[in-house]
This record gives C-alpha cells, structure tokens and sequence, in this order.
C-alpha cells in the first residue's frame, strides 16, 4: 500500500489535529478571534492535504513520515508564536505555507536530476561562497548578528540557503573525490595524510565559517556548516583524521577568536558560568533555565506561564517556552518528532542508490540533528549558545523554507531507494 | 584506481549516526534532568521572577509576628500586588523584599512557594492544576516578637551592628536585628543608592555578618578544658599578664594587668587572656577543631533562612602563636552572632542546642492551619552537668565581673562581653548571655562594630532587650 500513501495519510491527520487544537488554545487563552485564526489554521491544512494529494497522484515512493512531522513541528511552532508574539503569526503562517510549497516542489524532482546536480559541484560551492559573501557584504545586524539581508519588505537569511547548497556541494564534489579521500598519499611525522588539493574544500569552509565569525557574529551558522563539513569529510572517506584535524582547526580557532573577540569569550564565559553575572551577560541563559524548570511534567498550560521572560523566547529559545507551557511532556514530544525525523533522514542515506544521493541525504540528516543539538543544548547550557533555529518551529522565513525545501529533497531522493 | 564499494559509506554514515542520535538521546536525558531534578532549586532560586508575576495574580500571604502583628501585606493595585511592610527597615532583614525588579531576599524569597500557596502538590498536575488554585496565598507566623525586635533596632541606635535574641528551650527567634537597614518599600527606587551604600544596609549582619568573636569564644574554650579535664573548678592558673610564647610571641592582657592565681571561673569572670591562651595551647589544635565542630559551626544550619558558615583556620596547621589567639577568639576565627547567640543558648538550655526557627505555622488565609514547626534538636555538643558548670560561671561574669552592665533589678542574669580586635579600627563590643539564669527565657548575642569594650557598650543593650522580654 506504500504507492497510496496512506500512512502519510493518517499522520497528517493527527498533526493537523495537533495544529488546530493548538490554534484553538492558544486562541481562547488570549482572547484573540477565533474565526480569523482558523482561517489561517484551514490554509495549512489545505496545502499540505493537497502536498500530500500531489505526492500521491504522481506516486511518489518518497518517506511518508516527513511531511506529517514537518506539519507537526510546524503546528507546534505556530501555536507557541500565537502565543507569544501574535502580531508575528500570520507572517509565519505565509511562510509556513510557502515552505509546504517548496517542499512539494522538492519532493517531485525526478531521480535522473540528482544525477546532473552532482555534476555541478563547483556551482554549488560558488552558489554557497557568494551567499555568504553576500552576506558578509550587505548583511543588516538584527538582534546581534549580522546574518539578514534586506531584500524590500523582506529580510532574509542567506545562510539558511547555504546550508542546502553546501551540503550538495560537498556531496557532490566528495562522490567523486571520496576514493581519493579515502587513499593515503604520503606519510608526514608519520601519519599519513592526503594530498593537500583534496584538503581544499575542508579549508575553504574552515575559512568561509572564519569570515562568518569575524564579519557576521554568526557563531550559530559557522559551527553548523564546520560541522557538516567534517561530518561529510568522514561519511566520505571513513577517515577519522578529517575529523581530528577538523577539530583542532574547530579549537584553535575557538582559542584564537576567545582572546580576540570579546564577543566569544563572552558566550564562554556564560556557559562557564551564567551565575556569574545574573543579570548581566548570564540572563538570556538563566532565565532560559527558570522556563525549564518551571514546567513540571505537564506544563504550566499554554498561555499561564511566563515565557517572555526570556528576551527573544519567539526565535532561538522557543524551545524553552514549549518546556515551560507543556512540560516535559510537551518538550519530550518535539524532541522525539525531532530523533523520528533525524532516524528517517538516516534511513533515506543509507538506502540511497549512488554515492551522490547517499551522501547528500546523510549531510541534510546531520544537518537537521546539528541544529537541533546546538540550540536545544544552547538553551539548556548543555553546550555554548549560539544563535540558531530550531527547524520548522522558531520563528524566521528562511529557516522554515529552507528546511521545508531540505525535507522535500529528501523525500525525492528516498524516491528510488524504497522501491529497492 | 578502484572505487570504495558503497557498503563502506554506508557502514560511516551508520557510525555517523549513531553518533549523532547518542548525542541527542544524552541531551534529552539532560533536559530531563533540569525539568523535573533541578527544577525545585530553580523555582525557588531568588531571581526567578515567577514568583512576583505570580503575585500578579494571587495575593500574597501576610505575615504576622507571635501577636498577630501585620509584618506584611498585600495591597491590591492595578497591575497586581504591591507588598507592605508596616515596620519597613525594622523588619527588613528578617522579611526581605519582594520586588519584581529586584527579585526577593529574606522570607519572602525563601518562602515564596509557601506565601503564593504555589507549593500545593496538585500545581505539579500542570494546567489542570491550576483549577485548584485559590486567588490568596497562604499567612506566615513568625516566632518574632515585633515590640522587642522595635526595642533592639532602637537600642543599637545608629551603631552598625545586630542582635539575635531567641528562646533557648524552643529555638524560636524572637528578635534578628540588623543595622543599618532599609527601607523595602522604596527598595525600587532607591536601588542604587542602597545596593552601593558601603555600609551594606542589604547585608543581614544578624545571619550572614562575620566577626571575630574576641572574648566571648572563651565560655567554649572553658568547656573544652573541663571536658578534656585540662583543668577543674581549682585548678589555678597564674596570670602576669603576659604570655610569653617562643620564639617571639606575646599575648598580653588589656595593660598588662596581672591577675596573679585565678581559677577557671575567676578567669572567666575577669576574661583572662593568659589562662585562655594557655588553655588553647593545651588543649591543641586537633581538640580545637573537634570542639568547634562538636557545636556545629562548621554545619549548615537550614533552618528556611539563608546564614553564613563560620569560617575556621586549620587548627592543627596553626603555630603556636595563632592557636593560643583562637582560644581568646582573635586571629582568622570568624562567626555570625546567630551562632553565637546558638552559643549562649546551649548553656541556657543544659547543654542542648535547639535549631534556630523564625517561622512557627503557616496558615491559609482564612486562619487553618496548614503546618506548624515544632521544637527541633539540633545538637547536643555537651554533658548538661558541665553546661550547668558553664551556666554558674557565666551568672558570676555578669554579678562580679566585665558583665555587670547587664544586671538589671531582681533577675539572675548570665553572660559574657567580647572586645574583638578587628583590621576596621575600634574593636568590636560583644555580648552573650541569657537571662533569668535558672529558667532561661531568653538567649541573646549583641554585637556593636567598632563599638569598643563589650561590657559597657554591648552589655546595656543586651539588658534592655532582656529586661524587655522577660517583663
């Protein structure tokens, strides 16, 4: 019955379900009309029932879980910003709407395209280089970073475009390099290391992410692309010196940038310690870890906690404000959509046909994972914070497009695999 | 060259998620860990502001002393609750404030759950939870006695300084003054000015002050040498009024005075340095350390209000010169009066030290009471035979000797003066004792920074505040 696609069926039902309860709660408990939100509530629904429609006339094999999980995550997001910043919403429900769009798009490229896009690998890494550029250039500093171009009424993030194109770059130019990669040249203090071109990207990302740092005060995305270099320079080549250079590259950077930039040591020294300076620098942090705490096993109820405490509790520390409405509970249900979702990516990579598709679906797989890591762990002082979203649930366009359009990639590229 | 079969790829990008899945399995587990383990610490942390925007919705409790006087209030505003303090900077270092800027000290922050009525287990039920939530919290009663905590504030007059007074039998604290103070009404606006101020009006000198405690440490010292049996009632110790102790160091008495063959009481009653010195030395510092551990000071108290630990030297790493300082409390020994009042009380309460409680019952608002504290044991670091040794000599400190400021008509009265050496300047005036000497009704430790000698600084304070509570 997979070519019916009713399991995706089913889901999105219950997720819808999840949304519009959501809207309606968040609704009565603000008092804000309900008719004219469930207005915005059926224009989701409808487009991704008819997502879901498209996917099934044209028999697309792709995963039947993204697109319920997505719509999930989405509803989750859109309940909390109602909640919290309503004069937000509607934009959100535009961009949510527009990222189903995408994603439909996306999912319904043929598998013989995958093919010709592996063959543009320098496009790809020139695309990824002039939006970061781009960025570095004309970037406008909203809420302490440098990452937003002004495009008219519109503000974009170039960087949440970059992270796809990165990943195709690197998938591309890996799936025929990979062999080489993997091959040791010559030895040097006795270990072997390849030849120093097949470092290239490697170092050309390590300095993109250093122009990141230094031009943007985008600690977020640096760390998300390093990252997913790294990892992909392993999946590649099963070569753990990739990882180990890249990590000391990664630290030697950190210790350069901490005695440099005040900005850095700033967010160690809070994660070090946020007591230090309660009031101060540790603020955003602590009063993320009262949210937390606040919570309980089921929550305070949406709109009976106190979330806007945190300064921008609506972009990166959304998560903490689900913490304290809905609990544990409620924060453990997106975290668990989130390792579902991360699982299925996984499964797509390692069901793929050709090395291209393989790789470019496990880069999008640990792309998801990273961010949800480095902002969940950010707000918990798990890990450093660094400003980044929380997929399909913070509010921003262009994280949710993006990763809308991720989703859709990935659901094309599990296309043939499943039929396998 | 040949190609590296898919398999392989597909074996690194397996380990690559695993990696990647262990990783937000171990964050999940942490999370959980903060939402539910240390959620209880955080809730109750003073800067998490949820408390005062709870108070937005629920009227705080008030706050009573043992007569039903008003402490605190809530006034209704249109934003909220705006807390009274009818005895403004009098109270303010037992009370606190409540300030959604500020965050909260004192009883208000430590019992904030308890005065919003948030601590009900049902809250932990999440939204369903709040359906049994009443729109006021519940009252606090307090073991203090408002016209005797007015009577200290006003006795220690504008002198830095703080007093404990409590009931040695029970524990409850009857008065915790601390000055200078503030005025919590105003706190908001005056903030500035207030938290800058360089005589700390925010600090509770009561609780969280740390002296040295001079003299007053020898009614300890004098314990130990009869526990330890360095000396009995008789033994005679000759005082020339200068310890000499090799190679360099000399302890001396206030001018030199000699007191020539004094036996224990008598050396107490006239705080000999030479014999108290000498006591230390012979006790040692292992047996030091054990005795200020026997009282507990180097215990947390937790008694629902915050206190500063004492801060001990390593007295088995003290020269001979230091040690011999400890015995007449001088050198790196420092202690809050809270504890040393704890101090005097042992003695009025034949060797059993009760633990410290301002608070006696909580009560919801219309008057049942939810949870009454009784009299808790804390410790009993001494034999009741020689607290009652302890006790007599301390009655003779004050009928013949530097305590005789604090006699007043008719009562038997115990104590102790301190004249504490300090880095400040003047010396710090010290009193402990406890009155009436046979049926302790109160136990009190005074102290007046930079005030001078304790027996004619402290000790008339002292006896105010006694004569107060016992008439």
């Amino acid at each position: 019955m997979a070519l019916k696609r009713g399991c995706e069926r089913g889901l999105l039902a219950a997720a819808l379900l999840v949304l519009l309860n959501g809207f309606a709660v968040a609704c009565l408990a603000s008092g804000k009309s309900l008719p004219q939100i469930m207005q915005s509530a059926l224009v989701i629904a409808t487009i991704a029932v008819s997502a879901h429609a498209v996917l099934t006339l044209r028999k697309s094999r792709g995963d039947q879980l993204f697109l319920p999980i997505a719509v999930c995550l989405s509803g989750f997001g859109l309940t909390m910003l109602l909640r919290l910043k309503p004069e937000l919403f509607q934009a959100q429900v535009v961009w949510c709407s527009l990222g189903l769009a995408v994603f439909t798009v996306m999912a319904l490229l043929p598998g013989r395209w995958f093919l010709k896009m592996s063959l543009f690998k320098y496009s790809w890494g020139v695309l990824t280089i002039g939006l970061v550029m781009a960025t570095a250039l004309f970037g406008v500093d909203i809420g302490g970073h440098r990452s937003w171009i002004i495009l008219g009424p519109l503000r974009l993030q170039p960087s949440e475009i970059a992270k796809l194109t990165l990943v195709m770059f690197m998938a591309a130019y890996l799936c025929e390099r990979h062999v080489v990669l993997a091959q040791t040249d010559r030895k040097l203090f006795g270990i072997s290391v390849p030849q120093l071109r097949y470092l290239a990207p490697l170092l050309a990302v390590w300095g993109m992410t250093l122009l990141m740092v230094v031009a943007q005060v985008d600690l977020g995305t640096a760390l998300l692309f390093f990252s997913i270099t790294l990892a992909m320079l392993y999946m590649a080549s099963g070569r753990k010196i990739y990882v180990i250079a890249g990590i000391a590259l990664f630290l030697l950077g950190v210790v350069v940038c901490y005695y440099g930039y005040y900005h850095i040591r700033t967010r160690v020294d809070i994660w070090l310690n946020p007591w230090a300076d309660p009031n101060g620098r540790g603020y955003q942090i602590v009063q993320s870890l009262f949210a937390l705490a606040a919570g309980g096993l089921f929550g305070k109820g949406l709109g009976l906690g106190r979330p806007e405490l945190i300064p921008e509790v609506h972009t990166d520390f959304i998560f903490a404000a689900i913490a304290e409405e809905l609990g544990v509970a409620g924060s453990m249900a997106v975290f668990l959509l989130y390792l579902l979702l991360i699982v299925r990516a996984f499964r797509v990579a390692l069901r793929g046909r050709d090395s291209f598709r393989m790789l470019a679906a496990a880069g999008f797989a640990t792309a998801l994972a990273l961010q949800v890591l480095l902002i969940v762990g950010g707000i918990s002082k798990f890990l450093p914070l660094t400003g980044i979203t929380l997929p399909f649930v913070s509010y921003g366009g262009s994280s949710m497009v993006a990763n809308y359009a991720l989703l859709g990639l990935l659901t094309a590229m599990g296309e043939e695999g499943e039929s396998s | 060259m040949m190609l590296r079969p898919l398999d392989d790829m597909r074996g690194f990008i397996r380990k690559t998620a695993y990696v990647l899945l262990a990783a937000m399995v171990s964050l999940l587990a942490y999370l959980t860990y903060i939402q539910l383990y240390s959620a209880k610490d955080l809730a109750e942390n003073s800067l998490n502001r949820r408390n005062m925007a709870a108070a937005q919705k629920i009227k705080p409790g008030l706050i009573f002393d043992r007569n039903g006087e008003v402490l605190a209030d809530s006034r209704k505003t249109k934003d909220g609750f705006q807390r009274q303090y009818p005895y403004g900077a009098i109270m303010a270092p037992v009370i606190g404030y409540s300030s959604l800027q500020r965050g909260s000290t004192g009883l208000e922050s430590a019992w904030a759950q308890q005065l919003l009525g948030l601590d009900n287990p049902l809250s932990q039920l999440g939204p369903v939870g709040t359906l049994w939530q009443t729109g006021a919290g519940n009252n606090l009663v307090l073991n203090i006695d408002a016209a005797l905590q007015q009577a200290a504030y006003e006795a220690l007059g504008s002198r830095k300084g703080a007093v404990v007074a409590f009931n040695p039998k029970t524990g409850a604290i009857l008065a915790l003054v601390s000055r200078p103070s503030f005025s919590p009404a105003s706190l908001d606006d005056n903030w500035t000015a207030v938290s800058n101020d360089p005589n700390s009006p925010l600090l509770n000198r009561a609780t969280q002050g740390l002296y040295p405690p001079g003299s007053i440490i020898k009614v300890l010292v004098a314990e130990a040498a009869l526990r330890e049996k360095k000396a009995d009632l008789n033994t005679l110790f000759e005082c020339s009024g200068d310890l000499f102790i090799p190679p360099d160091y000399h302890l001396t008495e206030d001018k030199k005075r000699a007191h020539g063959k004094i036996n224990l009481a008598e050396a107490l009653t006239v705080s000999c340095n030479v014999t108290f010195g000498t006591l230390a030395l012979e006790l040692g510092g292992r047996t030091m350390q054990e005795t200020f551990r026997r009282y507990g000071f180097e215990k947390e108290l937790g008694a629902g209000f915050s206190t500063e630990r004492s801060h001990l030297p390593d007295f088995t790493a003290l020269g001979r010169g230091d040690l011999a300082q400890t015995g007449i409390g001088q050198g790196e020994l420092l202690v809050t009066p809270l504890r040393m009042a704890m101090l005097a009380g042992v003695f009025a309460n034949d060797g059993v030290m009760m633990l410290p409680r301002l608070v006696n019952r909580i009560e919801t608002a219309d008057g049942q009471i939810l949870r009454s504290f009784a009299p808790e044991i804390w410790l009993k670091p001494v034999e009741s035979e020689q607290a009652r040794q302890i006790r007599k000599m301390m009655v003779q400190v004050v009928e013949e000797g530097t305590g005789a400021s604090a006699r007043f008509g008719g009562v038997k009265v115990a104590g102790k003066t301190g004249t504490a050496e300090n880095a400040q300047g003047q010396p710090h005036a010290w009193f402990i004792g406890f009155a009436p000497a046979d049926n302790p009704q109160i136990a009190i430790a005074v102290i007046v920074e930079n005030g001078g000698g304790g027996g004619s600084v402290a000790a008339p304070i002292a006896r105010r505040i006694m004569s107060m509570a016992i008439q």
